[in-house]
């Protein structure tokens, strides 16, 4: 891409260059890694998002995408999310007691 | 007439409610990773691995032997795989909804630089040789590194690092507040110096300037200059100052060698720069620094502790991102004395410092008083405090 790219067709590079690190000794358990990290977000994606239709179907009786995608959470509710999120994390990556 | 605002530049940028949530999400496993699995990786290590080795008689000498002896440790390997995958899913997290913002963003940002209603004003050089250790890494793995621009008048990696910036520090304690350095360094200034009155205020390797705002309010009146090697965190920059209506003017410059006259200013700061740069490169900005200073002006460099300042397990638990977090000189820098590094550039020693500074925010006014008179200490580095360097130029 140049400086003639138009703004609206902008793709931004999503991987980094260099060598990536590897943490485990078989390379594949790294790149599992990856895909349990990205698992474990897009469940907790849906989950937030099943909240939203939950709150919404509560205040309103109805939901529809629009709302859907509209909908911000107060500062209450995001903050019952976030404690929501975090006790996931805990779970979800519980370490077994070294030795 | 009046002439119209100039549009927050942040508002364009609207993630759908599923980017949101995944924002939100890399949020809490950023701060899972560097809070909780560290603490982990820290009792596994003082509970286990060194009882271990001292009963072999073979405990590490210094940080490398606490390293290798974890190498292999799965606390370490699972500390480190996440780690290192938030950092990836942190830019990633903002990189669609910065795409789908930019034609506007752009707009902003160049109806900014031609109107300045602020009076700030944003100076770039055609043809800036962008130095090496800018452009031939992606730093903190930022995919295009802080200078890369894809169309005419990008602000896209401005954008990645403003937004990608709170995904980081979205759940961290100590940093959800965008210019936390800069408040605590501020007001430490201002309670410790109540006579130092800065008229001009550089601040080195500004990236959007979001630790140079808030000088503003700690020093009203004061200008505020801001330079950097990339373009795009310029523009940004910049086009968020002239809408929060502050006057700031930011140039792209090489900080080794700026245009600006000798004595020109009376407070020159970094936050998180240093330890970017390669050390050579570092020798010559302190020299700048000097020769910029206004006799009685001081500069404060926000900085990672030094490797004398800590013990070896912190060492170790610092040095993680020379390698893994695409920062190549930042064991090199960790290794310097700070002091020497500021007499080396012409500063005298008993006018340099080095140490910690409680973070303003979370450590609340009473106490910082307190701090200041020498009856508190100050939190470490990154756990609400400041690791600060610097000097006073006589």
């Amino acid at each position: 891409m140049t400086a003639q790219t138009p703004a609206t067709a902008v793709k931004l590079p999503r991987q980094t260059r260099g060598k990536r690190p590897h943490f485990f000794d078989d390379p594949a358990l790294d790149q599992m890694m990856t895909f349990l990290l990205e698992l474990t977000t897009e469940v907790s994606v849906m989950r937030e998002r099943l909240d939203t239709v939950e709150r919404l179907l509560e205040r309103d009786g109805k939901v529809t995408r629009e709302t859907i995608e509209a909908y911000i959470p107060d500062a209450d509710i995001e903050k019952v999310r976030a404690a929501w999120r975090d006790a996931y994390v805990k779970r979800v990556f519980r370490m077994h007691p070294a030795g | 007439m009046s002439a119209q605002p100039i549009v927050d530049i942040e508002t364009l940028y609207r993630p759908t409610h599923d980017e949101r949530a995944r924002q939100q999400f890399v949020s809490t496993l950023r701060k899972h990773a560097i809070v909780d699995m560290r603490a982990d990786l820290k009792r596994d290590w003082e509970s286990r691995v060194e009882p271990a080795l001292q009963a072999r008689g073979e405990a590490p000498a210094d940080w490398r032997g606490i390293e290798r002896a974890m190498e292999a440790e799965p606390s370490f390997r699972f500390y480190s795989s996440v780690r290192y995958n938030v950092q990836e899913m942190t830019f990633l997290s903002v990189q669609e909804p910065v795409e789908r913002a930019l034609d506007g963003m752009i707009d902003v940002a160049r109806e900014a630089a031609k109107r300045n209603p602020a009076g700030g004003s944003l100076r770039l050089t055609p043809n800036f040789e962008v130095p090496r250790y800018v452009s031939s890494l992606d730093i903190h793995l930022i995919p295009g590194s802080f200078h890369s621009e894809y169309t005419q008048d990008d602000v896209a990696q401005g954008a990645v690092v403003a937004f990608g910036s709170k995904v980081f520090g979205g759940q961290h304690p100590f940093r959800k507040k965008a210019g936390a350095v800069a408040e605590s360094v501020g007001h430490w200034l201002h309670l410790k110096y109540p006579d130092f009155k800065p008229r001009r205020i550089l601040d080195l390797g500004t990236c959007s300037g979001k630790n140079l705002f808030p000088y503003a309010e700690v020093f009203p009146g004061a200008e505020l200059y801001g330079i950097d090697a990339g373009a795009p965190l310029l523009r940004f920059g910049h086009a968020q100052a002239e809408a929060a209506g502050l006057p700031v003017h930011f140039s792209q410059q090489n900080a080794e060698s700026l245009d600006f006259p000798d004595g020109h200013f009376d407070l020159i700061v970094s936050s998180f720069f240093f330890h970017e740069i390669p050390l050579k490169s570092t020798h010559k900005i302190l020299r700048e620094c000097h020769r910029l200073l206004a006799r009685g002006g001081m500069m404060v460099q926000m900085e990672l502790p030094n490797e004398a300042a800590v013990s070896a397990y912190e060492n170790f638990f610092w040095n993680w991102d020379t390698g893994n977090n695409a920062e190549p000189f930042y064991t090199t820098f960790r290794s310097q004395d700070p002091i020497a590094l500021s007499t080396a550039a012409g500063f005298a020693a008993e006018q340099s410092f080095a140490h910690l500074i409680p973070d303003w925010v979370t450590f609340g006014e009473e106490r910082y008083r307190r701090f200041v008179k020498g009856e508190l200490p100050a939190p470490a580095h990154g756990s609400g405090g400041w690791f600060v360097f610097g000097a006073r130029k006589t």
